[in-house]
């Protein structure tokens, strides 16, 4: 984590202002995100690598930060939803793969730390929020052959008033998937904002309260082992030698090796 | 061989007698809710309960649950409706998470024992489970509102 060093609050907040006028966006959609989970993924469509919409009109919002307690796994769903308009009781959040469309937009690497997240991802959540509404408002509009302008949205459902047609966003997806994202989008005034600046519940209080949330001690992959480091007792020790042969006849152990911050056991 | 009972379900585990239950939980049983917090009963992230007692069982050897029943975290309700569970979502109580299932898991042997707890009773069970953000007095808030939602269920 050098980079967060780098650029101190200060410094950063001049930077995001410099960069906040013209950032780059990334439309594609990872492949990692994708065929990840490939049962949470059924059933669902990507408009673009930060959301996909499920046939059963849920939204998931990918967020490319960590959440470490700041609430983020929340906010950047928030951002999103402004402009998405999706009923908000149907959006939760799933932790993005490891892909360059999910680089910091400052650091232009993937990483989360000194209170970055939510300057930094202010314009680019919202605007993806704001491309994929756009998509599924178009699909709504060519399917009823109609003008998309005298289309509204509301709650997850495109509307159009004068012929009473409706059509949620989860019988939209697959269409809208195949729109080319528009160049250019219109982000909301603040004043008009309904979802920002509100008390919001945390998407992820339930999964931290049954022990279902993930957290990286959780992570288990085929044939992964865990290594152990017995640190020295005192600062700036070092290893005198070492003598593995007990360690090694306990079961399971399959490998000692010093280390520069001591003795790594690997079982 | 050791065998127990895990939230209700007997379990057959074949590892050394000294392993300790949390690990026996979490890579033998796939039981990741119980976190590894400190390894030396400091901290209270791997609060479970043992015939109802609240355990740090990052120290306890699985020969201790021999013949006896564990309840995990994910043993406390199949679906976020332990009056804990409930209070603990009103008010929004986890930051980072990790501590949250030993919170818990105390909180409900507290809760057991004593119905309506006082401030003082609450700061007495739940000074050994160790929270880095800090979210003490949201806990206990979430714990006298879990004994008022458990109140509710009885007198109803």
């Amino acid at each position: 984590m050098s980079a967060p060093a780098m650029v101190g609050r200060r410094e950063f907040l001049k930077t995001g202002a410099a960069v906040g006028g013209g950032l780059l966006v990334s439309l594609y959609v990872p492949v990692a995100s994708a065929s990840e989970g490939k049962a949470a993924v059924e059933n669902q469509v990507a408009l673009n690598a930060f959301v996909r919409i499920g046939a059963d009109d849920s939204v998931t919002v990918i967020s490319s930060h960590s959440e470490m307690g700041q609430g983020i796994y929340t906010s950047l769903p928030m951002l999103l939803n402004e402009e998405l308009e999706a009923d908000w009781s149907k959006v939760r959040v799933e932790a993005a793969p490891v892909d360059k469309a999910y680089n910091h937009p400052i650091w232009g690497i993937q990483g989360t730390g000194g209170s970055t997240t939510s300057p930094a991802e202010w314009e680019r959540y919202r605007k993806m929020g704001a491309l994929a509404r756009t998509m599924l408002v178009t699909a709504a509009a060519q399917q009823w052959k109609v003008d998309a302008a005298s289309c509204q949205v509301e709650k997850g459902v495109v509307v159009h008033r004068a012929t009473g047609r409706r059509a949620t966003y989860g019988s939209l997806a697959n269409a809208a998937a195949r729109l080319t994202p528009p160049a250019e989008v219109k982000l909301k005034d603040a004043k008009s904002f309904t979802l920002i600046g509100k008390p919001t519940r945390r998407l992820d209080t339930p999964s931290k309260t049954n022990g279902s949330a993930q957290f990286g001690l959780d992570v288990s992959l085929p044939g992964m082992l865990t290594a152990v480091v017995a640190r020295p007792p005192v600062f700036g020790g070092k290893v005198a030698k070492v003598d593995a042969s007990e360690a090694l006849k306990v079961r399971g152990v399959k490998a000692v090796e010093q280390v520069e911050s001591g003795v790594a056991v690997i079982a | 061989m050791t065998s127990f009972f895990v939230n209700g379900k007997p379990v057959h585990v074949d590892v050394d007698p000294s392993t300790p239950l949390l690990w026996v939980l979490r890579d033998s049983l796939g039981l990741t809710g119980t976190k590894f917090g400190c390894g030396m009963a400091l901290c209270g992230a791997c609060t479970v309960h043992l015939e109802g007692k609240a355990i740090r069982s990052c120290v306890a050897p699985v020969s201790r649950a021999e013949g006896k029943h564990v309840t995990t975290i994910e043993g406390l309700s199949a679906d976020l409706t332990h009056p804990l569970q409930k209070a603990w979502i009103d008010l929004d109580v986890p930051q980072c998470g990790y501590c949250q299932s030993g919170q818990i898991m105390s909180a409900a042997v507290l809760l057991a024992e004593i119905p309506k707890p006082t401030d003082k009773d609450i700061d007495e069970a739940m000074g050994g489970n160790i929270c880095r953000c800090g979210t003490y007095s949201r806990i206990r808030q979430a714990i006298h509102r879990a004994a008022e939602l458990s109140g509710e269920r009885r007198t109803r």
